[in-house]
């Protein structure tokens, strides 16, 4: 792996995972950071998983394909997946790909996806018991 | 027993072999100050000969201590040369570049290339070439001559020109090119003429041709400047982000609104992608347009298998890969115009344009 500035992060917050991805990530990256993130659910015992893509200037048919792939694998392992942070114009574009991403909760921002969380997942941001 | 009694002989001077027997020490004493043992050896020479010409004058019993500070003088003043050496160093720095050996062959292998270079181009175009810039003649009187304009004459120049480059790139590797289109491809190129260059699809055959490829280099110095064109090669992930970023870059200089931004980054990255899932190597040129409106367009070519059944490859939900199937018919509805040229065998060009303020 190159070295460099962290290409994402992934912080806990009580019983949900938050992760960042920080600037544009390439497949192979983005692959990485499923590992890491399906990793950290186990790890963690996350029952709440936010993703958020604000810095992302471009989501295509990989990346969508790919955080559709996490929400249902997060599923698969017990968690429940909101991204956050979709911006306008990558929102347009995905509609215009054609994508199907009925699959995927999303929400506004972190705060929207934080209290959607507690009330679908009963996840809490208090410390873990 | 021999070399006491020759101490006895003479009691002012010290014998080899109690010289001999400071080698050790002073050895110590320098390798623990010079690391390099080439010149730690000729340090400790230098102190015995030192030792052994002052001898005469050393009281017996202190030879060991005059033979430890000679050495520490000796290194001390190597230090201090070296030091010299330092500052001045600059000042014997010759900054003419030294003529190489080889230099005399170098230039009359130049002179033959050129020679031979300039048989290869028809009579008319020599004598022509040849009258202007050796004898200096101007375009216009040549006109009179050939009974053509001095336009024409000056065009003519500036082909002869290029086939002249080429010839002698040639005549320099020796070579010849290895297909019929290897000269084309390398005349439009040498001219800077990128209708020619789009017509004898000269990126495509500079792709597959190893030769061109190299040759390509020295003539495209030349007219790279004024043409805007952004070249990405693509071979690896990396890449594609690479390329969807320059994309991004050169359309918003040419005033793209950030949604079109995003759409032409994202087409680029679909198709960018598939160069990089199928085939070995490829590349992406970025080119602004003017006429007839302002726009962009971009070219994604591999030297890859090609594509079998392009149409089935624009319907959505074809894939070949683990893929949602979306990357060409996906970028061929975030552009405005979308062409698809493959070949079986040989490689697939994806040629793409959206125009500002379109829809």
């Amino acid at each position: 792996m190159t070295s460099g500035p962290r290409l994402f992060s992934i912080l806990r917050q009580g019983s949900i995972l938050i992760a960042s991805i920080h600037t544009a990530l390439d497949d192979s990256q983005l692959e990485r950071f499923r590992e890491d993130l399906i990793d950290r659910i186990g790890r963690d015992r996350a029952k709440g998983v936010i993703i958020d893509v604000a810095a992302l200037d471009v989501v295509d048919s990989f990346a969508t394909r790919t955080l559709r792939g996490i929400a249902e694998m997060a599923r698969l392992r017990g968690a429940q997946t909101v991204v956050v942070g979709i911006q306008p114009d990558v929102a347009f574009v995905i509609v215009q790909l054609g994508m199907d991403t009925g699959s995927l909760v999303t929400a506004l921002d972190l705060e929207e996806g934080l209290t959607h969380l507690a009330a679908t997942a009963g996840a809490s941001i208090g410390p873990a018991r | 027993m021999a070399a006491a009694g020759r101490a006895d002989s003479s009691r002012d001077r010290p014998s080899p072999a109690e010289i001999t027997a400071l080698i050790p020490l002073v050895r110590r004493i320098v390798a623990s100050r010079v690391p390099d043992r080439a010149t730690a050896d000729d340090l400790v020479q230098e102190t015995l000969t030192r030792v052994l010409a002052a001898s005469g004058r050393v009281e017996p019993g202190m030879l060991e201590p005059y033979a430890i500070v000679t050495a520490r003088n000796v290194v001390a003043s190597l230090w201090r040369d070296q030091d010299r050496q330092r500052r001045n160093q600059h000042r014997v720095v010759d900054l003419r570049p030294p003529e190489a050996p080889d230099e005399d062959v170098l230039v009359q292998e130049d002179r033959q290339a050129v020679a031979e270079a300039l048989t290869r181009l028809t009579d008319r175009e020599r004598a022509t070439l040849l009258a202007h810039e050796v004898s200096g003649q101007d375009t216009r009187s040549l006109a009179a001559e050939l009974g053509s304009t001095a336009g024409a004459v000056a065009a003519q120049l500036n082909r002869t020109r290029a086939r002249l480059r080429v010839e002698y790139l040639l005549a320099v590797e020796r070579t010849e090119p290895p297909t019929d289109r290897c000269r084309p491809v390398l005349l439009a190129i040498s001219g800077g003429d990128r209708r020619r260059q789009r017509e004898v699809d000269a990126a495509r055959h500079l792709l597959e041709c190893d030769l061109c490829a190299r040759l390509s280099e020295p003539l495209m110095g030349r007219g790279r400047a004024r043409e805007a064109d952004v070249r990405v090669p693509v071979q690896s992930d990396a890449d594609v982000v690479a390329a969807r970023s320059a994309a991004r870059e050169v359309a918003s200089g040419v005033g793209f609104p950030p949604t079109d931004l995003t759409a032409i980054a994202t087409a680029v990255s679909e198709v960018t992608r598939n160069i990089v899932k199928f085939a070995d190597a490829g590349e992406v040129v970025i080119e602004v347009l003017e006429e007839p409106r302002r726009g962009i367009r971009i070219v994604a070519r591999d030297v890859g298998p090609g594509i079998p059944d392009v149409d089935r490859a624009l319907r959505d939900g074809y894939s070949t890969y683990d893929g949602l199937g979306l990357g060409l018919p996906g970028a061929r509805r975030l552009m405005d115009e979308f062409a698809i040229v493959s070949e079986v065998g040989r490689g697939t060009t994806v040629t793409m344009t959206k125009w500002v303020g379109e829809r």
